[in-house]
């Protein structure tokens, strides 16, 4: 799944989103999570570890346990939605947001998983936009498992001075409050360090980069693409006529 | 030809009414080496930004005074600056160290021949080729910040930064690094180098400015590591600090060459 051009990843990622709102709920919205979870689970195919830096898959063993902690991941991001719509909404309400917005979530951690920040920039700029823009969405994608990374440095660093983020609620407090506070700064540091880096390595604005391995982008993924699209608008008629 | 001219050069971060930078000017020529010297805060790292065009430009604050660099910007035949802090100058955007050594020369558009050439010489350079294929986020710090290195001469700057280079490097790195900021010289690059690796500039730095809340307070030889005022704040060389601290007479040693002419001559 990894090898797909990142377009096509991207586009499968959006149409299942955009499926869940268009498609009449529950039986919709159930059945784009059902893909959803599905690709979630076959997300560990062909993932090796390190092949999508940062991403969920990165020191996992093959198989399937890298789709299972994908899946786990999007379960339990989506869980507090679920109580919060519960808390404000009838049963039938609750079911039919929670699914859509389940699906949003397994959509968007599935292509955090797959998709491999460096391959999307090297597609978009061969696809000609400009390197600072296709950085900025890269840089978005793999955000996410950087302050991962950089939170459990943070929590080995504090267990090492004695803090324990284990026990009852109130050392959990603690621990939340000592990881909280270094990880904002540090995060805000590395951004003024890291512009500083990109401005000295020619990542300024208006950058024509040169592609040095764009993805291979196939017919059949191109058609696939349109498909999705024309899937997408297909749906939007019926649901407006 | 010189190649970076400074001239009155104050500048001052955002929110401080305390320059960093007072009244510098420094002239540096292509083929040369100018080290930094000076204590934290003396504003060796800001001087480099400066030199870099990135304060303010990225940085913010406020600069007066002049500077003028003769080159093209940044990249091939501007300016490179290594910072020193390997880890934050990551791409984020490679999955291989031959890869994170391109991002720079890729970003400038070259063609891709081009591209190749200078990317392993880079890494030949920096003795890094055999860690090609390896994923950045799997070396260690000193292994991390040759492939920085690489990245910015690949880019072949005609002026380099260096901001602590030796910081993340084992003592034979160090020395690696050292004969490479000899060898840019050679080529007819101009060098300036903010370190703490004091015994190393005799043979490294043409000149030495020493920095203070600042300002320029001395610019010259290499000498200068030997002097009593230098060695008093801490800044001259082990040998000259030592023979200081043992009371022996002036003028200072600068290297153990030195020194053992020196002891024979007493």
């Amino acid at each position: 799944m990894t090898r797909l051009h990142p377009f096509t990843l991207l586009a499968l990622a959006a149409a299942l989103v955009a499926l869940a709102w268009l498609l009449p709920a529950p039986w919709g919205a159930a059945g784009t999570l059902a893909v959803a979870a599905v690709l979630a689970l076959f997300s560990g195919a062909g993932l090796t570890p390190g092949a999508s830096p940062g991403s969920t898959g990165t020191g996992m063993s093959p198989g399937w346990r890298p789709g299972l902690v994908v899946l786990r991941t999007a379960v339990v991001t989506a869980a507090p939605f679920w109580l919060f719509l519960f808390i404000l909404h009838d049963v039938p309400t609750t079911v039919a947001l929670g699914l859509r917005i389940t699906t949003m979530v397994a959509s968007v951690v599935w292509l955090v998983a797959v998709l491999a920040p460096a391959r999307l920039v090297e597609a978009m700029v061969a696809a000609g936009w400009r390197a600072g823009t296709a950085y900025l969405f890269a840089a978005t994608l793999s955000a996410v498992p950087v302050l991962k990374a950089r939170a459990q440095r943070i929590v080995e660093a504090q267990r090492c001075r004695g803090l324990s983020p284990r026990g009852g609620l109130g050392p959990r407090v603690r621990a939340l409050r000592a990881l909280a506070l270094p990880l904002i700064l540090s995060a805000l540091h590395e951004v003024d360090e890291r512009a500083l880096a990109l401005e000295s390595r020619g990542l300024v604005p208006g950058a024509r980069r040169t592609p040095l391995a764009p993805p291979p982008d196939r017919g059949a993924e191109r058609a696939v693409r349109w498909a999705l699209v024309a899937l997408c608008v297909a749906a939007l008629v019926w649901r407006l006529a | 030809m010189t190649r970076l001219s400074l001239e009155h050069v104050s500048f001052w971060y955002p929110a401080t009414d305390t320059p960093a930078l007072a009244d510098v000017s420094l002239e540096v020529a292509g083929g040369e080496v100018v080290a930094l010297v000076g204590a934290v805060g003396a504003g060796a790292s800001t001087l480099l930004l400066v030199a870099a065009d990135l304060a303010p430009r990225v940085v913010g604050g406020r600069l007066e005074g002049a500077v003028d660099f003769r080159g093209r910007g940044n990249g091939e035949g501007g300016r490179g600056i290594v910072l020193p802090t390997p880890w934050t100058q990551v791409s984020g955007m490679a999955f291989t160290v031959w890869d994170e050594v391109a991002f720079g020369p890729a970003n400038l558009g070259w063609p891709r021949e081009q591209i190749t050439r200078h990317v392993d010489r880079a890494l030949a350079r920096l003795e890094i080729a055999a860690l090609r294929d390896r994923e950045p986020a799997t070396l260690s710090g000193g292994e991390l910040q040759r492939v920085i290195i690489a990245g910015i001469l690949a880019m072949d700057p005609a002026l380099v930064l260096f901001d602590e280079p030796t910081a993340e490097l084992d003592p034979a790195g160090a020395r690696m690094l050292w004969r490479l900021v000899r060898s840019l010289a050679a080529e007819g690059k101009a060098v300036i180098v903010a370190t703490n690796d004091l015994d190393a500039l005799p043979d490294v730095a043409d000149r030495v400015v020493w920095l203070e809340q600042g300002r320029a307070k001395k610019i010259g030889p290499p000498a200068l590591l030997a002097e009593d005022a230098l060695c008093a704040a801490g800044l001259g060389t082990a040998v000259a600090v030592v023979w200081r601290a043992g009371g022996l007479p002036r003028p200072y040693p600068l290297t153990v060459d030195d020194a053992v002419r020196l002891w024979r001559h007493r």
